[in-house]
């Protein structure tokens, strides 16, 4: 920690001509090194599963078995084709891209109406709701998923599309009404000031001026809801009997235990699962900071 | 008359939140703490209700008593070992100049994966013949070291909290690099200024500005270090003989391979109850101690 923050005191202070600084340039060389090598050390740790994944993906099983060499000879681009085959893929992908579609929009809209009646009306109770999210949020999955299975089942939802949906919503409402709170709170009021001066409805001014207004807070929620959602795991497994209405994480554990399938089959199913959402994740990661650290830190 | 048309609109922007909430979290919550007083198989139409004898199970059921155990191992590791590596390179990828947008997306990357992924990815890097963690001891001769690492009772639960660790420290650190960057930079100017070396400025200045950011994270992780399901679930199912067992493995277990639902709903009880103390001593504890910080950093700047 030391080295870290002399480092950066040093990159900040201007070169001065004396000794003593000319002598402190030379010796802060060694941290800087440091840093980098524990930079670029972190960045294998993180890399090399994913890469040896990859290429044990794309092995043949006989290269697979005999070792550690990691470039595969030749590449068997086949075992994807089989995976996606044999793994059912087709059903579980348009599952996953459904469920995940239909909660994000869902949490989108609900919980951004609610974070703006939290951010900006004034009503008695407002606090007392707040809190009661606060509190409902460490409600945690394992203390109710059996109980939630039995309401499903009592509501005749249990292995429905429409039950796992609500499950979802409601699952990532908490986080959200806080995130788009306090989205809403550190925007500018004028704006609505305005339209209500030119007698538009709350409504009318919420879907035409607040929301369109909010798309980073609105995309930041949905970036980590999407995330969420396509690996949520623990409700797939419970909820669905019917394979063709199960997600794609859900049916990928179908397929590990299915009678053994081989090893670079499983692989390259894996990586199926996890690829759409490794794009989108390339694609919006910058988001990912800024909804977290609005929502969770405020 | 106006402040009965702001009661209104919000009642109308909050009715589908409040709605949702309440019947998909809060009324299973309360069913749950229901039928752990009943004796349910998941089938027919009544469950009885039994008393505490689900409780009187759970209480002697030693499986569960070493899951919750394990759940403790899980969060510590969590709270401590990822927590560590998170501010350590939340830190350092603050100080580089080149590359951070590389290593905060990289840092992440396992984060974003499924649980379940996680799990079938190190089952093979951990298996005892094909997998590369024995492959690459016998290459540099350390056949002696060799070992069936999720087979073992010994090594099982330390091999999947290692996996835990990996999967799970990209996540404080997206928290701790975005709490870093708040510290008001003026802060470090005055301290220099003060004469206060780098350890000094860590302990004076970035910790304590740091505290609301350490508080949530140290939640979050814990809560998810108590909480792991999926990756246990492909690693090892609890085995071998329980070493690896976890409440929320557990209670599915018990509720959808035994049809003992009523006693899955009173372990529910029990673990949710455990959990949420957890989470609001913790929040609390960290409220105290960020409280005095927190107001010198304001101060400050």
């Amino acid at each position: 920690m030391n080295t870290l923050v002399d480092t950066a005191r040093g990159t900040k202070t201007p070169p001065v001509p004396t000794p003593s600084a000319r002598r402190r340039g030379v010796r802060l060389r060694g941290p800087r090194m440091a840093l980098y090598a524990l930079l670029i050390a972190g960045a294998l740790e993180a890399l090399v599963p994913v890469l040896w994944i990859l290429s044990g993906s794309l092995q043949s099983a006989e290269q697979l078995y005999k070792g550690t060499d990691p470039i595969p000879r030749p590449f068997e681009w086949g075992n994807f084709a089989t995976a996606w085959n044999e793994g059912g893929f087709s059903q579980y992908l348009p599952n996953s891209l459904l469920y995940t579609a239909a909660s994000v929009v869902g949490i989108l809209v609900i919980a951004s109406m609610a974070g703006y009646a939290l951010a900006r009306i004034e009503f008695p109770g407002r606090g007392a709701v707040v809190g009661a999210i606060l509190v409902i949020m460490i409600i945690p999955l394992p203390a109710s998923f059996i109980a939630q299975y039995k309401l499903l089942i009592t509501l005749g939802l249990a292995n429905t599309r429409i039950g796992y949906i609500l499950v979802l919503i409601a699952g990532g409402l908490p986080i959200s009404i806080l995130i788009m709170r306090g989205f809403f709170a550190s925007q500018p009021k004028e704006l609505e000031e305005a339209a209500a001066i030119d007698g538009a409805s709350l409504l009318g001014t919420f879907w035409r001026i607040i929301l369109p207004l909010a798309r980073p807070g609105l995309v930041a929620v949905a970036v980590i809801q999407a995330m969420g959602v396509w690996n949520e795991y623990l409700m797939g497994l419970v909820l669905f009997s019917d394979s063709s209405l199960m997600p794609v994480q859900r049916g990928l554990t179908n397929f590990v235990s299915a009678e053994s399938p081989q090893q670079q089959i499983l692989l390259a199913a894996s990586l199926i699962a996890v690829l759409p959402i490794v794009v989108f994740y390339a694609i919006a990661q910058r988001h990912i900071i800024s909804g977290l650290s609005a929502g969770a830190l405020k | 008359m106006r402040r009965r048309s702001r009661m209104l609109a919000a009642g109308v922007f909050l009715a589908p939140a409040l709605a949702m909430i309440a019947m998909f979290t809060v009324v299973p919550f309360v069913q749950g703490i229901l039928l752990s007083f009943q004796s349910w198989d998941g089938v027919s139409l009544d469950a009885p209700y039994v008393g505490l004898a689900n409780y009187r199970f759970v209480m002697h059921d030693t499986e569960f008593w070493g899951s919750m155990k394990n759940a403790v191992v899980f969060g510590v590791v969590g709270l401590f070992v990822a927590n560590a590596v998170s501010i350590v390179m939340a830190l350092a990828v603050h100080r580089a100049r080149r590359g951070a947008a590389f290593f905060r997306t990289v840092y992440y990357l396992p984060g974003v994966f499924s649980t379940v992924v996680v799990g079938v990815m190190f089952a093979w890097f951990l298996d005892p013949k094909i997998g590369v963690v024995n492959q690459a001891l016998k290459a540099v001769g350390l056949d002696g070291l060799q070992h069936n690492w999720l087979g073992d009772p010994k090594t099982a639960l330390i091999a999947v909290a290692v996996v835990f660790v990996w999967y799970h420290w990209g996540f404080g650190f997206i928290l701790f690099l975005a709490g870093r960057q708040d510290v008001p930079q003026e802060l470090y100017e005055a301290a220099s200024l003060d004469g206060a070396g780098g350890w000094a400025q860590f302990r004076y200045v970035t910790w304590p500005g740091m505290s609301h950011v350490t508080g949530i994270v140290s939640v979050l992780t814990l809560l998810s270090g108590l909480q792991i399901f999926g990756t246990v679930q492909v690693l090892t199912n609890g085995g071998p003989a329980g070493h690896t067992e976890v409440p929320t493995l557990d209670i599915y277990q018990q509720a959808f391979q035994f049809s003992e639902y009523g006693r899955a709903a009173a372990m529910s009880v029990i673990f949710g109850v455990c959990l949420i103390v957890l989470a609001c001593v913790q929040l609390w504890v960290s409220r105290r101690l960020g409280g005095s910080t927190d107001s010198r950093a304001e101060k400050g700047s």
